[in-house]
């Protein structure tokens, strides 16, 4: 087994808060940084990774074959082209999610833990059974949010669900961020729900009208040089891996601030 | 169906007359803290209401007439609920004089 293997959930709870856009391009952006990484979609019947990493294409077998024998682990996985160290062991799209249990999942995440140094674990939205399964193998969690009270809400049930099955550590990333809403005070700041919350902040992610673009493309916002929240996404990925980066300016404030943000060096 | 003038002035009227839910805060913060106590500390306004009667009860236990409105608000602080109870109380051998 991989001295250094971590398998992470990403978790939200509310449906469409960005989880999966957070594991397309922090997997890549941890494969960028020279990691063995595996992105498992535990979403059984709704599958979005491949799409996101447009893997579409390439599926034959995934992971509920694995589970049933009808395929073997390696065989399932789909490697990407231009990253090889970045593999997707996709969700089955025409089976349920009833049909998995937390136990074959953890069997499956242990063997990856064999040959990868991190594997992502992209959760369904909800709290019943494909959440379960989603953290049932994890070491931790990273929880997606927005900055708005129903994601709120529904994150701090997770965190106490999370926290029962012994998840400790649990970090947060605060996804469409709206500095200009924010400075309005129609929008809650990081600072806000990162103290309701209160568990460690790991990444501030932009709103960004690129990540539209990105999904229905099927690169990751965090290959679009010119996205701030592709730059958010590289941020988080390059703190998993261990370094201290300090976190993105996203107000307008200074022309100076203005010109580092273009040359991604804030 | 043709309406008379009467009776479009009235539904303008209730139109702009509709009652409203009254806001349970008055900012997203501390609307948030309030949604975050309920369902951390699984009360309800049901709760409330039992938990406003005891406190009066208790108050007169300890000779405390209550003289004005009871609120209790629950709060969230850092993943703690704490709630505030405010009762304005007069000791009963002053209510009598």
């Amino acid at each position: 087994m991989s001295q250094r293997s971590v398998a992470i959930t990403i978790t939200s709870g509310k449906g469409g808060v960005g989880k999966s856009t957070t594991v397309a391009s922090v997997g890549l952006g941890l494969a960028q940084l020279g990691h063995r990484v595996c992105l498992v979609d535990t979403d059984i019947g709704l599958r979005k990774l491949d799409l996101m990493l447009g893997l579409e294409n390439r599926i034959v077998y995934d992971i509920v074959d694995v589970i049933e024998g009808v395929s073997k682990l390696r065989q399932s996985l789909v490697r990407h082209k231009e990253f090889p160290d970045l593999a997707l062991l996709p969700a089955a799209q025409t089976r349920y999610k009833e049909e998995v249990s937390p136990s074959q999942i953890k069997q499956v995440v242990n063997e990856l833990r064999k040959e990868f140094d991190f594997i992502l674990i992209d959760s369904p939205a909800g709290i019943e059974g494909g959440f379960r399964n989603a953290i049932a193998a994890a070491d931790r969690a990273i929880l997606v949010v927005n900055p708005e009270i129903p994601s709120v809400r529904d994150s701090d049930r997770v965190i106490g669900l999370l926290e029962s099955a012994n998840l400790d550590q649990i970090d947060l990333v605060v996804n469409r961020v709206q500095p200009d809403m924010v400075k309005d005070g129609d929008m809650l700041s990081v600072d806000r729900v990162k103290n309701h919350l209160a568990i460690n902040l790991l990444g501030v992610v932009p709103e960004d009208r690129r990540i539209i673009r990105s999904s229905n493309t099927g690169e990751p916002v965090i290959l679009d040089g010119k996205s701030y929240a592709g730059k958010a996404f590289s941020n988080i990925a390059r703190r998993l891996s261990g370094e201290d980066v300090p976190f993105l300016e996203l107000e307008e404030g200074t022309l100076i601030s203005r010109i580092k943000r273009l040359f991604h060096i804030a | 169906m043709k309406r008379n003038r009467g009776e479009t002035e009235l539904t303008l009227f209730n139109m702009f007359n509709k009652e409203r839910e009254e806001p349970t805060a008055v900012t997203a913060d501390d609307r948030l803290s309030l949604v975050l106590s309920y369902q951390r500390s699984d009360i309800d306004e049901k709760k409330l209401k039992l938990f406003q009667t005891k406190l009066i009860e208790l108050c007169d236990d300890f000779g405390y007439d209550v003289v004005g409105q009871v609120t209790i608000v629950p709060q969230s602080k850092e993943r703690t609920t704490i709630i505030n109870a405010s009762i304005p109380v007069r000791p009963k051998s002053m209510s009598k004089d």
